[in-house]
């Protein structure tokens, strides 16, 4: 039997091989999917996140880990949605117009996929209309867009305004993050959340997320 | 005493008749701020050295930092096409490559289908690498090939072409009597990481961090001939780019391993040639690792971000590094210097000053670069604090 605390721990140590290994193994002994998801990946990614928050790991960990949670998730998506269990939530995330980096989103990315989120990454140099056609089609519960540069960072309020003004707010939210975007910058531009770090986004995204269910309800 | 006197001063960690001012610009900046087209900034060595003289004069700063490398003055013989693409310009190659030149950023360069090339770690042989700029005009190549040539540049003393120490020499020649000139080298650490592009270059610390030694030990020698190659063009000092050596990236142990012992082959490597000071560009978050970045042999530290960029405490700094090695920066250059207003910047100098400047070694400047978009009003508001309160002897102001 296929023991979960052990992929987690391959997962804290970035062994994605044995990630993918034990994922699978676990699946073919008729393991419940989503045990295998929460005590295994995601019980590692929590790990992984509070290491990281309290600097005893540093990027390069993360994305080790991060690496090999994605492995195990390869064996372990079709599965869950062959069973029909869904994501948390949907969650769109992707670097602004005019802007090339990523690290710090590809990291609240993974973090919120191991939160159990599915994430819509839409990658860097991301057009407003991109952001537009991906609310469409995928209908997620949190936008995040993310800027390193002062010069990009001024495309966030572009876009929230856009959003605003097509009457998103009432069934989504918006989260920004960045080198140099701030709390302050954050609500100036209207954005729901902003988040400091990838650990503290994924605190705030399920904020938002819970905030959103219970309008709804 | 004269602007190159007053930074020497400062960097050798003597006290000059007054603090030095000296920021380091955005490319955007010039773009914006200079009077001159991007694209012939970016590209041509005559004006990007004429708009850094320009920014200089304007801002009264008592240096400049050259952080562009020269470039072939046949560059134009690469192009096919120059074409504006809604709020854009875009330079097509004649090898089907094309560049995407913003009006207020540094310009990026994209294949013909759409995507940016890095190489695999896997494909990297350590001993083809010698330097890596990630400024060159066709960006990020390997084997290294120079702009648009596909001529492979051999590792060795022959590596940069005539053309690139070129901007150094013209701003030397102009105004190097006078004023402080800086060339600017990539550290080992931050040309591997724009090698590979940063997820897969911070991924391969922990998958094969003796490849990455193997790496960087290649990669300072080029930046050894290179700092020496300034020092020779006439650059009164060398600048260090370490970008990507602060804790929001990696730990002490990480930088102990891959950026301590590299930088300090390059800065003493420079210095068996030239006695010129060396200072290291670390953006973020430093407070943990001066220590360390002491241990480099740098002389001295820029940008020190403070709260809620960094996490630099300047009197601890100053405290933990007076005699040492001499400071620049601490101003914060988003929240103060872009978004405040002329007298949010006066005072935020005023209160550097009076930590800082006691005693020498200090130059007032933003911690990292001055933001493309920043009034000028705010940085022209740096000399007069300077003058206003950083001076150390007893002269009329």
């Amino acid at each position: 039997m296929t023991d979960l605390a052990e992929l987690a721990q391959h997962l804290i140590d970035g062994h994605d091989a044995d990630v993918a290994r034990l994922t699978r193994d676990a699946l073919d002994e008729g393991r419940a999917p989503a045990a295998i998801l929460e005590q295994g990946l995601i019980a590692g990614m929590q790990v992984v996140g509070e290491r990281f928050r309290d600097n005893i790991i540093f990027v390069p960990e993360v994305l080790v880990a991060a690496r090999a949670m994605k492995a195990g998730l390869a064996h372990l998506e079709p599965v869950l949605a062959a069973c029909g269990i869904e994501p948390i939530g949907t969650y769109v995330i992707g670097t602004v117009k005019g802007d090339i980096h990523d690290i710090g989103k590809n990291l609240v990315g993974m973090m919120l996929k191991g939160a159990g989120f599915r994430v819509i990454d839409l990658g860097v140099n991301t057009p407003l209309a991109k952001f537009q056609a991906a609310i469409e089609e995928h209908r997620p519960d949190i936008v995040g867009m993310s800027a390193l540069l002062t010069t990009t960072m001024g495309q966030m309020k572009v876009n929230i305004e856009s959003f605003r003004a097509a009457g998103l707010f009432d069934r989504l939210r918006v989260m920004v993050g960045g080198a140099a975007v701030s709390e302050d910058y954050a609500e100036s531009i209207g954005a729901h959340a902003y988040g400091a770090d990838a650990p503290s986004s994924v605190a705030k995204a399920r904020s938002l997320l819970a905030e959103l269910k219970a309008a709804r309800a | 005493m004269n602007s190159r006197e007053r930074m020497d001063t400062a960097m050798r960690l003597g006290v000059p008749d007054r603090v030095p001012v000296m920021c380091q610009l955005a490319l955007g900046h010039y773009f914006l701020h200079a009077g001159l087209d991007a694209i012939e900034i970016w590209h041509g060595t005559h004006a990007f050295a004429e708009a850094l003289v320009r920014l200089q004069q304007r801002y009264g700063f008592d240096g400049i930092l050259i952080n562009l490398p020269g470039r072939d003055p046949e560059w134009r013989k690469a192009v096919a096409k120059i074409e504006t693409r809604g709020e854009e310009r875009v330079i097509t190659w004649k090898n089907g490559w094309y560049t995407e030149v913003p009006s207020d950023d540094n310009p990026h360069v994209y294949q013909a289908d759409g995507t940016r090339y890095f190489p695999l770690f896997d494909e990297i042989d350590p001993d083809e690498l010698f330097y890596v700029e990630p400024h060159d005009l066709s960006s990020i190549t390997h084997p290294y090939s120079w702009g648009f040539s596909g001529e492979r540049a051999e590792p060795g003393a022959a590596f940069f072409p005539p053309w690139h120490y070129d901007t150094i020499r013209e701003v030397v020649r102009r105004v190097g009597g006078e004023v402080s000139v800086h060339g600017e080298i990539f550290s080992p650490f931050a040309q591997f990481m724009e090698l590979l592009d940063y997820t897969s270059g911070l991924m391969a610390l922990v998958d094969d961090p003796e490849k990455v030694k193997a790496c960087l030990d290649r990669l300072a020698d080029g930046a050894i001939e290179l700092g020496r190659g300034q020092a020779r063009a006439g650059a009164h000092a060398v600048l260090i780019s370490s970008a990507f050596a602060g804790a929001g990236l990696i730990s002490r142990d990480h930088y102990a391993q891959f950026v301590l012992p590299y930088e300090r082959k390059v800065i003493d490597g420079i210095h068996a040639e030239h006695d010129i000071p060396i200072y290291t560009h670390t953006c973020g978050a430093i407070g943990d690792r001066l220590d360390l970045m002491e241990a480099t042999h740098t002389q001295g530290i820029d940008t020190l971000d403070p709260p809620p960029l960094g996490t630099v405490d300047l009197a601890e700094a100053v405290a933990q590094t007076k005699g040492r090695m001499f400071i620049k920066g601490n101003l914060d250059p988003v929240n103060t210097v872009l978004f405040g207003s002329v007298d949010d910047v006066r005072a935020a100098a005023r209160g550097r000053l009076e930590i800082a400047a006691p005693g020498g070694g200090y130059i007032l400047s933003t911690a990292c670069s001055v933001s493309p978009a920043a009034p000028p009003a705010n940085i022209m508001v740096l000399r007069e604090a300077a003058e206003t309160w950083g001076r150390y002897d007893s002269t009329p102001r």
